[in-house]
């Protein structure tokens, strides 16, 4: 096959790319192998085994995620070999970490208990190993929680630290069953490089690492609605996955989208992703308010709050002329609103006299 | 953003100038960060050893406000060595000549002086970005929250022109916007230069096209940008203001003189999600939903048109924007449609306004995010702009002369003060303080000064101070840093124990009216422990303030 354009993947053809992995190529022919430490945004690591497969004339199966394709190569994802293999890591993994589903996505979800069922696997194929890894128990950040017990240690999490973020905050520390995820010194996160991003949180594929907020909440991330929006923060214009409780409208917390599906390519900063408090927060604004003459505010209806509103613009301009009132907007309200507004100084009060804070 | 975000990552010389993109463009330094470790290299400046400086090959650690010295010295270096795009410029640049001219007398080693960066990092730096393909700019409010804010980017557009870097994917001039949707509002034509669409109200064809389609007569007296109508309001011109979703008693610079020309106003109406510090000056105040309890669009910073959906209600009888606006028009007997949604109200904006033809709702809910210009409704967004010629037919090279800041340090206030913002809180921060977490993160107020500058005026890391400039007076700590230079210091704005726009200058930019922010001349002053719960100029008691 020496010569040949294409790389063979369970008996189909694909283009043959110079550096490609065998994950890439078999996605670009809609073959789906499982991985668990592997990001599209990291290099790849080849730590959690469960997505190797079979190279013809190569003894050994191979690491999907890290493994570079040839021209000519012949590559099989769906032998029995294969499928035993995926199979005896999850096996593997489930005794490592919390086996039972509910009781292990009882915060975030988990693409480990995914593929367990996926495979067919229950709890209980093996029996379960007590890794003597250390957490950080008294760790007080407000955001981000790491429990030993649920991590299979593929380390995603500090490599999203390393090489995304680059704070380098986590760390991978002892050796065999002890190693763990830990801090210089197991400080705790806020005394650390880290800056709350909270992308190890997206990455962990068991839930090892999740928010604390959420954690706190307790109803399991299965149980939320995920609504599709965009961050209220800075001008990336993030994407967000906001997770509400329907039943009590309330936001629990935010996700982001997978990697390489939106601008921000899976990617939150600590405000995207925590900083949402404010929302729910007591000081809000919930009635109308409007002055009486001895200065006070008392609530008022709507009704009667805009027809103030409108009688109070109308005499300052029956009074000192349109180009007397100024609209001011926001930056942070919509497109539609800051339209409505525009139009409402230049079609409602006839004056150009509007601007918000776009100072860039 | 002339280009994507997505590029980022692909450049092969960033060019960061007036950003601290980590802190304030988190997601956006990760781009960058990626494209260092592929191997581009990084060029800083900025006045402050930000985190970026970390892992760039070049920092120059600009005085504040000398930005056209050093962007004048960069044309310089590339026109004498001849390293000028002659073709590019020749087939898509007009008045070349002038700035050639204009740059001669600003050499490197002057600029030395002037600036604080050695000539050898400034030929260095011009050399690298004059022959580099893919080399980006991306600068913020360090550029333009200044007297000279204009200026500053004319002298960056003219390294772009200059050089050719437009119109090719990972290159560009890249302003990296402030916020979720400033891009929108500006999109959206709440400015008084522009109609939606940036189409220029001073011209009478655009009033006359709005006038039609809305069905009352156009004023044609320019309207005044924010700047202006701040001074306006001190000299008793404006008269009633409508204030919706901003804090201008935090914000504005020089706010003590805002506070008193808001006194004066016969009304004012507030529309706010929270009981604002502006509303102490309202006369009604208009409960509004946040951005979770709503439908609608943000803009972001590369003209990104994307979905803001709600996801829960609102709290109590608190409404959505756009229908208080809706209702307020109505009863101001505007004629309008029954809108049903804001997916009408972006309909008839996009009707209106041609770069926004082909994007809708129901396009954006089926395809992701699309990027102005999108002409009709099957044409593809707009990845980066300038391609295959520059879009106003011959880029124009401006040739800016140096000009000093509004107020430099001087023997009574002998430091410089910049301000902005920092990771953990946003701008007012009406939103950042109340998350439990942030603000144990960063809880207070503080100053950064050089551990240098701070031994000679006898304040110690952590020491209750009082900033002061000639416009006020506000306390906090005073951090020692070796992030700024000395005689230099820094502070957020984002505490309202600690108003640090009492200390700003509104002189502002004579084009776009934007604040110095970034320049002021001022002094430290010790203050004693014991005032600690005494904040001057401040609207919170100690007890609010939480001591």
């Amino acid at each position: 096959m020496s010569g040949s354009k294409f790389v063979v993947i369970d008996g189909n053809e694909v283009e043959f790319r110079e550096g490609e992995t065998i994950l890439h190529a078999a996605r670009r022919l809609g073959i789906e192998i499982p991985t668990l430490c592997h990001d599209d945004r990291l290099e790849p690591a080849g730590a959690c085994r469960i997505c190797l497969v079979e190279v013809e004339g190569s003894r050994l199966m191979q690491p999907a995620c890290a493994f570079r394709t040839a021209p000519g190569m012949v590559v099989r994802t769906n032998t029995t070999r294969v499928d035993r293999n995926r199979q005896f890591i999850i096996s593997l993994h489930l005794a490592d970490t919390v086996a039972d589903r509910d009781e292990a996505e009882d915060v975030s979800r988990s693409k480990l208990h995914d593929y367990a069922a996926q495979y067919g696997i229950s709890e209980g194929d093996w029996p379960h190993v007590e890794s003597p890894r250390e957490g950080r128990a008294d760790d007080e950040n407000p955001f981000i929680a790491f429990r030993p017990d649920r991590c299979i240690v593929c380390a995603a999490c500090v490599r999203y630290c390393d090489e995304v973020e680059g704070v380098s905050a986590i760390t991978l520390a002892n050796r065999g069953g002890r190693t763990t995820i830990a801090t210089a010194d197991l400080r705790s996160l806020d005394h650390t490089t880290c800056e709350m991003c909270g992308g190890c949180i997206a990455v962990c594929p068991t839930g090892a690492m999740t928010e604390k907020p959420a954690l706190f909440y307790g109803k399991p991330e299965r149980e939320l609605e995920r609504v599709r929006s965009t961050c209220n923060f800075c001008g990336v214009g993030c994407q967000i996955d906001i997770n509400v409780d329907r039943e009590a409208n309330r936001i629990v917390k935010v996700t982001s989208p997978p990697p390489g599906t939106t601008v921000n390519d899976g990617n939150l900063c600590v405000k995207g992703r925590f900083a949402n408090d404010f929302v729910h927060h007591p000081d809000r604004l919930t009635v109308p308010l409007v002055r009486e003459v001895d200065g006070q505010l008392r609530e008022a209806s709507w009704d009667e709050a805009l027809d103030r509103a409108v009688r109070g613009l109308q005499s300052v301009r029956e009074t000192h002329g349109s180009d007397s009132l100024a609209f001011i907007s926001s930056s942070r309200c919509t497109g539609e609103e800051n339209y409505l507004i525009q139009k409402l100084a230049r079609a409602g009060f006839g004056t150009q006299n509007i601007h918000q804070c776009a100072a860039t | 953003m002339t280009n994507s975000i997505p590029e980022i990552r692909d450049a092969d010389l960033l060019f960061v100038i007036g950003s601290n993109t980590t802190e304030a463009h988190p997601i956006i330094a990760m781009e960058m960060k990626r494209a260092v470790g592929r191997g581009a290299r990084l060029a800083v400046a900025d006045p402050r050893k930000i985190w970026l400086t970390e892992i760039a090959d070049w920092h120059l650690q600009i005085k504040p406000g000398s930005d056209v010295w050093l962007l004048n010295a960069m044309a310089n270096v590339i026109v004498t060595e001849g390293l000028e795009n002659r073709a590019w410029i020749a087939e898509n640049t007009e008045d070349f000549e002038k700035v050639r001219e204009s740059v001669l007398k600003y050499t490197p080693n002057e600029a030395e002086a002037f600036t604080g960066v050695p000539a050898r990092t400034i030929r260095e730096v011009a050399r690298a970005y004059a022959t580099t393909k893919n080399a980006g700019i991306f600068y913020t409010l360090g550029i333009t929250e200044h007297t000279t804010g204009t200026d500053n980017v004319y002298a960056l557009s003219n390294l772009v022109l200059m050089t050719g870097h437009l119109g090719i994917r990972s290159a560009g001039m890249n302003p990296l916007r402030g916020q979720n949707n400033v891009q929108g509002a500006n999109d959206a034509g709440a400015t008084p230069v522009f109609y939606p669409g940036y189409q220029r109200a001073a011209e009478p064809d655009v009033r006359a096209k709005f006038a039609e389609a809305w069905g009352v007569p156009q004023n044609e007296k320019r309207g005044l940008n924010l700047n202006e109508m701040m001074k306006a309001m001190q000299r008793g011109e404006i008269r009633g203001m409508y204030l919706m979703g901003e804090d201008i008693v935090i914000s504005e610079p020089n706010v003590c003189k805002v506070e008193a020309a808001m006194n004066e106003l016969d009304f004012v109406v507030v529309q706010d999600i929270f009981f604002n510090e502006s509303c102490r000056f309202a006369d009604v105040i208009l409960p509004a939903a946040c951005f979770a309890e709503k439908d609608g669009v943000f803009t972001n910073s590369d003209r990104r048109v994307q979905r803001v959906r709600k996801a829960v209600e609102p709290p109590g009888e608190a409404r959505a924007d756009w229908e208080i606006l809706v209702e307020i028009m109505r009863r101001a007997g505007v004629k309008q449609p029954d809108y049903t949604g804001p997916g009408e109200i972006y309909a008839e904006m996009a009707a209106l306004a041609p770069k926004f033809a082909g994007i809708s709702h129901d396009r954006i809910d089926r395809e992701g995010g699309l990027q102005w210009p999108v002409a009709s409704a099957d044409a593809p967004g707009t990845e980066y702009l300038h391609k295959g010629g520059v879009l106003r037919g011959k880029g124009l090279f401006m040739p800016v002369e140096y000009r000093a800041p509004f107020e430099e340090a001087d023997i009574e206030f002998p430091l410089i003060l910049s301000t902005g913002r920092t990771l953990y809180h946003y701008n007012a921060a009406t939103q950042t303080r109340r998350s439990e977490g942030l603000s144990k993160k960063q809880p207070e107020a503080f100053v950064e000064v050089h551990p240098k500058t701070a031994r000679e005026l006898g304040i110690g890391d952590g020491q209750l101070v009082d900033v002061v400039t000639r416009r006020g007076r506000v306390r906090c700590r005073a951090m020692h840093s070796k992030q700024v230079k000395r005689n230099t210091i820094w502070m957020p704005f984002h505490f309202p124990t600690a108003r640090t726009n009492e200390l700003t200058t509104d002189a502002g930019d004579a084009v776009t009216g934007t604040g110095e922010y970034k320049v002021c001349a001022a002094k430290l002053e010790a203050v004693d422990e014991h005032s600690r719960h005494v904040f001057p100029g401040s609207y919170l008691t100690p007890m609010e303030a939480g001591e």
